[in-house]
């Protein structure tokens, strides 16, 4: 598989703070890529780096081959995460406006969006703007695209549709890098990469990114008693439904709740992606 | 006393932001209204502490002084520091005193805000405000405690927090609901509403909404998109038969917890084209 | 690029609040510069007192506008006619020589008056009639100092400014953070959030207040002879509609920009055209009834009867009524289209769309 942008070693600073810290990070043809990391983990920083809108303070950054250009541009494909898109504009205008500037006016508004194309793009619910801009930005096929936050906010059936946009442009042979929060969309993706504080701490495919970490799961009448004394441990316990999912030893768990009198079915299960990320991220920054 | 908003129906002029919605506060449960943007869970939510006034259905609720709320967009003035806002928050609920300063530092403690207190509220990070937010809400202790989408945008870290903070809000004996678009998030709750449009597709524990899914289930790997009613999965295609086989090709598997809310979305979709195509 | 052109086109014609400015404003300025902004004056209000009275005003000529002629008056009265301000002139008329009184707060009628009067013995001179020469005395503000004029209006711009444009902002900036929403289900009543808003806006419009005034006599050596409690009143009355219309702007605007947008379509035209620079009765017929409609108006009335002029507050009930009453109308339909935000409404059109992903602080 071509790999169409990467970097190498890349280390981004601004004067004392060292927003990207020797980060090596790679997209191919036909893959989606999911970055994934909180806010001020370097994302944004490593995807201007890949735009080429800023220049490494070390380490390499190529796109498409060569150092990122302004000929690159019309091979890349961004949509940011306020869309990109004229609120006071119909559908049809934001494309014409888009095509032209990337010298597609020719191109017919595709028929995934066709139904809009009178509407003005500020009307629409949300999830359809996504998929405007989504097919704005791929219009004049790109052979990289980069999303940024694409299917945040959006109803679950044009979150399914948005994908499957997104999926049929990578069996295409686009690559598509992909940032995200939503859990539920990281596990569509290929290859995971993990960001926390300016580095790479994880990446690989989600069953990769997980590994063997587990967690412990309680279940006891009445979960509102445990919760309370497993949270004044200071452990980070979550509550699903009626049950308790906590990031500790099941022998530490089964003490602490028989200290207080409470009986409850405790087992280990495996953590979920987002626990996972939680635990890789803490010890990241424990480091 | 029983929270809540029974056959709530909201018109806004020509639209219908709410029609007959169902939604009860139990205390000490966590309740998530889940749906995309436009389904009607800002207006659920309003609805559900007085905000909107409801054109027809009934709506339960306690006392101003005893319920605490955070809009979609946070409601801190951000021009003030974090102990200003504490202040002021503190000031309308009637905490004072030593019980709010005992209260307030061991909240700010928790969210790990304490050491930041004289910073202006806007020069947080995202994650810290939506915690700041949250805390502020269940400083005096609300009997219902209502959320407007707290972790949308969120990192991943500060959302785990942020739950946290809510289901000790629960577990003090609030009766909390909170609104998301992230479907994995539904998982914590005892009971869902889904909402489509402002109508609720889907209602019960997580549990049960699984169990209810009609028909047969099944994902069928890469390929051309199969015969019926399917969405993409990864590299996947999840299919649905609500009525018929499943199509060749396809393995049968239990649905889980967002296939089932795709299903229902589903579902919901094929009823609408067909009263469309009816009328 | 000409697509950025074409684009920017759309955009516009659908953006109603900028064509109404782009529209609005050139009709404004036209309207100032063709038809109010005149500084000269074509009648100048006369009184005439004294024995000779009728005789001196029949040869009074243009601009000098008789509206009154009172044998048995004398110079008090005149005087008295001045200072309330019905009359720019008194003429009295019946000691050794006739003397004409001049409002010395209106300039320019004030030196028209003295052209023609200057004409009047220059022909009197050259012909030799029997008019007796005048004898001119400027009352109020005998050196005709244009400071003392704008300062007293100066006032009523920064009471307008912070009034309107400020007080709008500080709500606007409420209503983009959503801590609107948070104050409309805090246990608070209504009237808590309103004036807790309000009043500090008017304590600090009333600092300044103090400030400029004290300034202008400290630095300009403008007087104040009038009735601190009148002055007062009349800038209470004034402040309240302004913060009135600040209000309501608020409730109107979803972010700043346009709140601005809209303040300025309120204050730019009371600058032009109230009286503050351009004399209200220099403005042609078909224009002058604007500035009858406009707050600032009536509040440099006062203010400059007060300051310069020691015009009683009996004299000063006009202005006052009529800014009682705005205020009463426009901080009345503030205040309901306030409580509509913070109390609940089936007709809200503030939930029109769900609110998108919410900006995370970078």
């Amino acid at each position: 598989m071509t790999v169409l942008a990467e970097t190498r070693d890349v280390t981004m600073r601004f004067g004392e703070f060292t927003a990207v810290d020797c980060v090596s990070i790679a997209v191919s043809a036909g893959e989606v890529v999911g970055l994934l990391g909180a806010n001020g983990a370097g994302k944004t920083t490593v995807i201007r780096l890949l735009l080429g809108l800023v220049r490494p303070s070390h380490g390499r950054v190529s796109l498409f081959g060569a150092a990122p250009s302004m000929s690159t541009r019309r091979r890349l494909g961004y949509v940011p995460q306020t869309l990109g898109l004229y609120d006071d504009l119909t559908v049809e205008e934001n494309w014409t406006f888009t095509a032209s500037a990337f010298g597609t006016a020719h191109l017919a508004v595709p028929p995934s969006i066709g139904t809009t194309r009178n509407q003005l793009v500020g009307t629409l619910p949300l999830g359809v703007q996504r998929r405007v801009a989504f097919a704005v930005a791929f219009s004049h096929e790109p052979e990289l695209l980069v999303l940024d936050e694409p299917t945040s906010g959006v109803g679950p059936l044009n979150r399914a549709r948005l994908w499957q946009d997104i999926r049929g442009s990578a069996e295409h042979g686009t690559g598509v890098l992909v940032t995200t929060h939503n859990m539920e969309e990281a596990e569509q993706c290929d290859r995971l990469v993990v960001m926390a504080g300016g580095r790479v701490v994880a990446q690989g495919t989600v069953a990769a990114v997980i590994g063997d970490r587990q967690v412990v799961e309680v279940s006891c009448k009445g979960w509102q008693q445990a919760f309370s004394i497993l949270d004044a441990e200071g452990l980070v316990v979550q509550v699903h439904g009626d049950a308790l999912r906590v990031p500790a030893s099941r022998e530490d768990v089964e003490r602490l709740l028989e200290r207080h009198g409470l009986r409850g079915d405790v087992r280990t299960v495996p953590a979920n992606l987002e626990e996972a990320f939680v635990s890789i991220v803490s010890a990241g920054a424990a480091r | 006393m029983t929270w809540g908003v029974e056959n709530a129906t909201v018109v806004f002029g020509a639209r219908t932001a709410l029609a007959n919605v169902s939604l009860r506060a139990v205390p000490s449960t966590v309740s998530i209204v889940v749906g995309g943007d436009g389904a009607g869970k800002s207006t659920l939510l309003r609805a559900l502490v007085g905000l909107v006034r409801l054109t027809s259905g009934i709506g339960q609720r306690p006392a101003k002084q005893e319920i605490g709320y955070v809009p979609a967009t946070a409601g801190l003035y951000v021009d003030l520091t974090v102990d200003e806002n504490v202040a002021f928050s503190a000031a309308a609920y009637g905490l004072r005193g030593p019980e709010l300063a005992k209260r307030s530092k061991a909240l700010l403690e928790r969210i790990g805000i304490a050491g930041v207190r004289g910073r202006l509220v806007g020069q947080l990070s995202g994650g810290m405000q939506r915690k700041l937010a949250v805390g502020m809400a269940l400083l005096h202790r609300p009997a219902m405690l209502v959320l407007d989408e707290p972790t949308t945008g969120v990192d991943p870290v500060s959302r785990a927090e942020l739950w946290r903070l809510i289901a000790g809000a629960a577990a003090e004996g609030s009766a909390v609901v909170v609104a998301t678009t992230y479907v994995d998030e539904a998982h914590r709750a005892s009971a869902v509403v889904l909402l489509e449009q402002g109508r609720s597709i889907a209602t019960g524990s997580p549990s049960d909404i699984m169990a209810a899914v009609p028909g047969a289930f099944g994902v069928v790997a890469s390929g051309e998109q199969p015969q019926g009613l399917s969405w993409r999965w990864g590299t996947t295609w999840r299919v649905w038969a609500p009525t018929r086989e499943l199509p060749t090709g396809a393995t049968p598997l239990q649905p889980d917890f967002e296939d089932a809310v795709m299903i229902a979305a589903l579902a919901d979709e094929q009823q609408r084209w067909a009263d469309d195509g009816a009328r | 690029m000409r697509a950025m052109i074409v684009k920017e086109f759309r955009q516009l014609k659908r953006d109603r609040r900028t064509l109404a400015l782009l529209i609005v404003l050139p009709v404004l300025l036209l309207v100032v510069f063709g038809y109010a902004a005149r500084f000269d004056v074509s009648k100048v209000t006369t009184v005439v007192v004294g024995p000779d009275a009728a005789t001196v005003a029949r040869d009074l000529p243009a601009p000098f506008d008789v509206v009154e002629i009172d044998p048995a008056g004398d110079r008090s009265q005149a005087a008295s006619r001045i200072q309330d301000g019905s009359a720019v002139v008194g003429v009295v008329t019946g000691g050794t020589q006739i003397v004409a009184l001049l409002d010395g707060t209106q300039l320019f009628a004030v030196q028209a008056a003295e052209s023609t009067l200057a004409r009047m013995a220059q022909e009197t001179r050259t012909v030799g009639s029997a008019t007796p020469p005048v004898s001119v005395q400027i009352l109020y503000n005998p050196n005709l100092t244009t400071a003392w004029i704008m300062i007293p209006g100066l006032t009523g711009l920064i009471l307008l400014f912070i009034g309107t444009l400020i007080t709008s902002l500080g709500i606007v900036r409420e209503r983009q953070t959503g801590t609107i929403e948070q104050l409309a289900v805090m246990p608070f009543k209504p009237w808590d959030v309103i004036f807790g808003k309000i009043i500090p806006y008017l304590l600090l419009a009333a600092l300044d207040l103090v400030a400029i005034v004290v300034i202008g006599m400290v630095l300009f050596g403008v007087p104040f002879v009038g009735n601190v409690a009148t002055f007062a009143v009349g800038a209470l009355l004034f402040l309240l509609v302004t913060l009135g219309m600040g209000v309501l702007v608020s409730t109107v605007s979803q972010n700043q920009g346009q709140a601005i947008q809209l303040a300025i379509m309120f204050v730019v035209p009371q600058i032009l055209l109230s009286g503050l620079i351009f004399p209200v009765s220099s403005m042609a017929g078909g224009v002058q009834w604007i500035a009858y409609v406009l707050p600032l108006k009536y509040f440099i009335d006062i203010s400059r009867g007060v300051m310069l002029k020691a015009t009683p507050l009996t004299a000063l009930w006009g202005p006052l009524v009529v800014l009682a009453g705005m205020a009463v109308v426009v901080l009345g339909l503030a205040v309901l289209r306030f409580r509509r935000d913070l109390a609940p409404s089936a007709r809200r059109e503030g939930a029109a769309a769900e609110p998108g992903v919410p900006e995370a602080a970078a």
